[in-house]
């Protein structure tokens, strides 16, 4: 069970979240985690907590606000949109990622990747 | 930006913890029903689709602890966590906590108190302009700089113009003296201070009305001129605006109104000074061996102390060099202002500040032991505890801040004991602390900085009496409790501990014993001494006759001692009436050195120096101070009679000795000096001039006819208690001197009394807090004996069921605290030798290793450790072998 779980680099929770809040709009926890799991082409099996922290880190930061509303269900949930400044700083991680996962591939994939 | 942000979010988060978790629970459940929503579809039972959704979500807790984690600041967030623990579990305990936090706020109170009056007595703030640049300038003998001495105005001029280092130097007169203010209402004597124009530039401090003296206006003649502090102007003046430039009397005479002082303008000088006056310089002033002034000085910008110290030794140096005869061997001194005479109070303070630091360790030793006693009974729980996870630095700062919340709630009522303590104790301080020159006490003693204080030692101590506690709970391993009953036995690591801490107790109360010992033994002998003098039935009470010249020529008003005996003698009641330059026992004093006639003349610094002061007729008899030969002075003693002189025994037999001195003639300063020889015409008995702790030295009186001083004290013996007459004589005086008010009335019973005021006030604060280190100490000896009484049961059981009877529990029990206090007593004993020499100077004929005083402490130490054990003991007596053995 816990051998299949998927550690996640540190900090890539935080951009996968903001991605996804970008292309799908608002979204409550429940659906950025099904969200995940459906995108993902492997079983995702993310520990939803995790989500959590990595929501609370971002709206700390400003890049994101949540906002309590009603699902199509009629259930309460916390939607969270992204705001300008997120957008910005997508702009940037994004950057940021890519050199990284290309340096990192370099790294242990070899020149040729 | 979003990383500051963020570490204010997480702030803010801390500090509205409640709503954060609200928030965070109810989006968690949510989350939650919106899983269940899908299972419910699925066609899942509401119970089966709830287990469901919690199986499927992975764990609550363990995402709640993350999102925390990210949310807050983690350590701020334990701390609170183990605030709350601790208060929880000190409220579930009361008898403990009490006990605790009331010890503590006793300790605490103590320290804080003591820290509140050095605070308000040593720790202000010069009330000047930059203060630091201030200092006090003094001739002092090359020889022996630690002995400074007052200064000439020739020399300061001297200094004056040869200095670089200052952007001023001022002289004030060294004695204040009252000057008495009529006109307008009933005269008042304010006390007052000549000084010279530089003398407020030094300071720093404008005037808020008018100006402050002028450089021609130092001259006599010239110098009929005031400024008046704040207080004087307000309260005499009803602050009347328009006052510069109005004249007022002063001693009598119309003084101009030049300047009023602003409020924020305080000098201290043997009292607040409320009025100044140009320096006025007297024919007495231009002799360059009249040392009557007190310079001060401020340093010029980038000029350092260091710099001006070594200019003013040269400058001293050399002008020691062009007068040997008036400057022998002499340097000048450069002091701070701001140490002026703060050692004095320092070495008075000192040991009281380690006295309460002794309370405050037994309070501490005290309450580590409650703690150690109390970690035993809970090992159980915090083996619970690290059986559940928690780590050992978890439960060591766990630990900790139960100590440090303890140690809180008793400085917080520590500082109530310490605001009422200070309070009462700062209006009894003796002059002796209280007194400052330049720096007045501040009333308000509990401010920031007593606050910043009690926080530190309340940490301090919390760590202290909590740490060995806490280092304890992990000696043993914590994992044992669970496994078996703590079997309690004697001699076992915790209960050396708790001993050794019964031992330390008893050594510092032994040591704070001893001090109040010595203290009570100092003040008892300075009591029994013979003062040489009959205070019963005399009122003193001091004037200041107008004097030109104010301590070498003729009074002005030559009548002046003629006038009392006329006038207050003819009162019904009054049986004699004198007055002294300086009033015996109240440490007034000044010196001189003397030539005598026929020897030769041994070089101005071996010149022979003797007590100095003036008399009026018959003041002798008034304090019953008896003669030993010849007569005392009369009214015949006028300024055309002959020069006469009233020694002490003392003076007779070390220039005179084995013959009658009444006769011989002195002078006063050099052999060739044109002062005139003076004839012994009697010798009266040695007695305490300066005070019963000072030694009798040899001293000279001249009659006030014929060499006037500017400060007289009246003594009027009467034939019952002379207060109801206090109105009638100083009516009486009032004739005599119709423009001076008369001040300081007071019996010279009380003058006796409070010679002895700052050695009984170190003595009853000492005494004070010996007794509450006693009262600890015992509180905490009977608290260890009764735990390990209660350790030692099984054992006592078993030596029960194999014989012993009670005398032997009894004898155990008791001896074992014995030995440890008996090693108490020896390393008290110890350090009370060391440490009582810290009293130094405040010991009277008593040291600091007197046996008597130490031995009687030690014995009555060691009855209070009998006496708190035997309760506790008595328990153990009556252990029940079968209930003890069962119990284990």
């Amino acid at each position: 069970m816990a051998s299949e779980r998927v550690e996640l680099l540190q900090g890539t929770l935080d951009l996968i979240v903001l991605r996804a809040l970008s292309t799908m709009g608002p979204q409550h926890a429940y659906g950025l985690a099904a969200r995940l799991e459906q995108v993902a082409d492997d079983p995702f099996p993310l520990n939803q907590g995790t989500m959590y922290a990595a929501l609370t880190r971002l709206e700390q930061k400003g890049w994101i606000k949540g906002t309590w509303q009603r699902t199509e269900s009629n259930r309460e949930a916390k939607y969270y949109a992204i705001t300008k400044a997120g957008l910005r700083a997508l702009d940037d991680q994004v950057e940021r990622w890519r050199k990284l996962s290309g340096l990192v591939n370099k790294l242990i994939l070899g020149p040729s990747a | 930006m979003s990383e500051p942000r963020r570490v204010f979010m997480r702030l803010l988060s801390f500090l509205r913890i409640g709503r954060a978790e609200r928030e965070l629970a109810r989006e968690l459940d949510a989350h939650l029903r919106q899983i269940e929503d899908g299972f419910l579809r699925q066609g899942l039972s509401p119970d089966e689709a709830r287990l469901a959704a919690r199986r499927a979500f992975g764990g609550i807790e363990q995402a709640k602890e993350l999102q925390r984690d990210a949310r807050s600041i983690r350590w701020l967030d334990e701390l609170r966590q183990n605030v709350r623990y601790a208060v929880r579990t000190l409220r579930r305990a009361p008898g403990f906590t009490a006990a605790a936090i009331l010890t503590l706020a006793l300790g605490i109170g103590a320290n804080t108190t003591m820290f509140g009056i050095i605070n308000a007595t040593l720790l202000q703030r010069l009330p000047f302009p930059e203060p630091e640049r201030l200092v006090m300038l003094w001739q002092a003998s090359s020889q022996d700089s630690s002995t400074f001495n007052i200064v000439s105005m020739p020399n300061y001029q001297d200094w004056l113009e040869r200095s670089r280092s200052f952007s001023g130097i001022g002289l004030q007169d060294s004695s204040g003296r009252g000057y008495s203010v009529t006109g307008q209402g009933e005269g008042e004597r304010v006390p007052g201070l000549r000084v010279t124009a530089s003398f407020f530039q030094v300071l720093g401090v404008p005037p808020m009305l008018g100006r402050t003296f002028l450089k021609e206006e130092e001259d006599a003649g010239r110098d009929r001129v005031v400024v008046l502090s704040h207080s004087l102007w307000t309260r005499r003046y009803a602050a009347d605006p328009t006052i510069v430039g109005k004249t007022i009397l002063v001693d009598g005479k119309a003084f101009l109104v030049v300047g009023v002082m602003p409020v924020s303008f305080v000098q201290e000088y043997g009292g607040r000074r409320e009025l100044w006056v140009p320096v006025g310089w007297t024919e007495g002033d231009r002799d360059r061996t009249s040392n009557s002034f007190v310079a001060l000085a401020r340093l010029k910008p980038g000029v350092s102390f260091e710099q001006a110290r070594s200019e003013m030794e040269t400058i001293g140096r050399a002008l020691s060099a062009e007068y040997p005869i008036q400057n022998p061997k002499q340097i000048v001194a450069v002091e701070p202002m701001s140490d002026y005479g703060q050692a004095r109070k320092r070495s008075q303070l000192a040991p009281m500040l380690a006295v309460v630091g002794f309370v405050l360790l037994i309070a501490c030793a005290n309450v580590a032991n409650l703690m150690l006693a109390r970690a035993a009974s809970r090992s159980r729980e915090l083996a619970v505890r690290v059986a559940l996870g928690a780590g050992r630095g978890r439960i060591v700062r766990q630990l900790l801040t139960e100590s440090v919340v303890l140690a809180c709630a008793g400085a917080i009522g520590g500082l109530v004991l310490a605001y009422w303590g200070a309070r009462a104790i700062l209006p009894v301080l003796p002059s002796s602390i209280s007194a400052s020159d330049f720096r007045p006490v501040d009333a308000v003693a509990i401010d920031l900085r007593v606050l910043a204080f009690t926080s530190v030692i309340a940490l301090g101590s919390g760590i202290l009496f909590g740490l060995a506690p806490a280092l304890a709970a992990f000696r043993n391993n914590l994992a044992n409790p669970l496994r078996q009953n703590a079997r309690g036995s004697t001699g076992d690591g915790k209960s050396r501990l708790r001993y050794g801490l019964v031992a330390l107790e008893v050594a510092m109360t032994l040591i704070v014993l001893a001090g109040a010992g010595v203290m009570l033994v100092s003040v008892s002998r300075l009591l029994g001494v013979d003062p040489g003098l009959d205070p019963r039935n005399v009122l003193a009470m001091s004037i200041s006759p107008p004097q030109k010249e104010l301590y070498y020529g003729p009074p002005d008003n030559a009548q002046f001692c003629d006038g009392l005996t006329r006038e207050v003698g003819a009162i019904p009641g009054v049986l004699s009436v004198g007055a002294f330059g300086h009033l015996p026992l109240t440490g007034a004093r000044a010196g001189r050195a003397v030539s005598i006639e026929g020897r030769p003349d041994p070089g101005s610094e071996n010149m022979p120096r003797a007590v100095y002061s003036v008399a009026c007729p018959t003041s002798f008899a008034t304090l019953g101070i008896p003669l030993v030969e010849g007569r005392e002075f009369t009214a015949r003693d006028a300024l055309n009679a002959p020069a006469v002189a009233v020694i002490n025994r003392r003076f007779a037999r070390e220039h005179w000795p084995g013959e009658p001195a009444v006769g011989k003639r002195f002078k006063i300063g050099f052999l060739n000096s044109d002062n005139p020889w003076m004839t012994v015409v009697g010798v009266v008995e040695n007695f305490h001039h300066g005070g019963l702790d000072v030694d009798q030295q040899p001293s000279i009186y001249r009659p006030y006819q014929q060499a006037a001083w500017p400060v007289m004290s009246i003594v009027v013996k009467t034939s019952s208690a002379p207060e109801p007459l206090t109105k009638a004589i100083t009516k009486a005086v009032a004739v005599v001197e119709p423009h001076q008010p008369v001040s300081g009335v007071r019996t010279m019973e009380a003058v006796l009394g409070s010679s002895v005021r700052s050695r009984r006030f170190t003595m009853y604060l000492l005494s004070g807090f010996a007794l509450l280190a006693l009262i600890l100490a015992a509180v905490g000896i009977a608290g260890v004996v009764g735990y390990s009484v209660v350790q030692r049961t099984p054992e006592i059981g078993v030596r029960v069921a194999l014989g012993a009877r009670r005398a032997d529990v009894l004898r155990l029990i008791l001896g074992h605290s014995l030995a440890w206090a008996i090693g108490g007593v020896v390393v008290g004993v110890a350090g009370a030798i060391w440490l009582l020499t810290l009293l130094g100077s405040m010991l009277y004929d008593v040291t600091p290793y007197d046996p008597i005083v130490l031995g009687s402490v030690s014995v009555a130490l060691l009855a209070v450790v009998l006496a708190a054990s035997y309760l506790p003991a008595r328990r153990a007596t009556r252990v029940d072998a079968v209930t003890a053995l069962r119990q284990s």
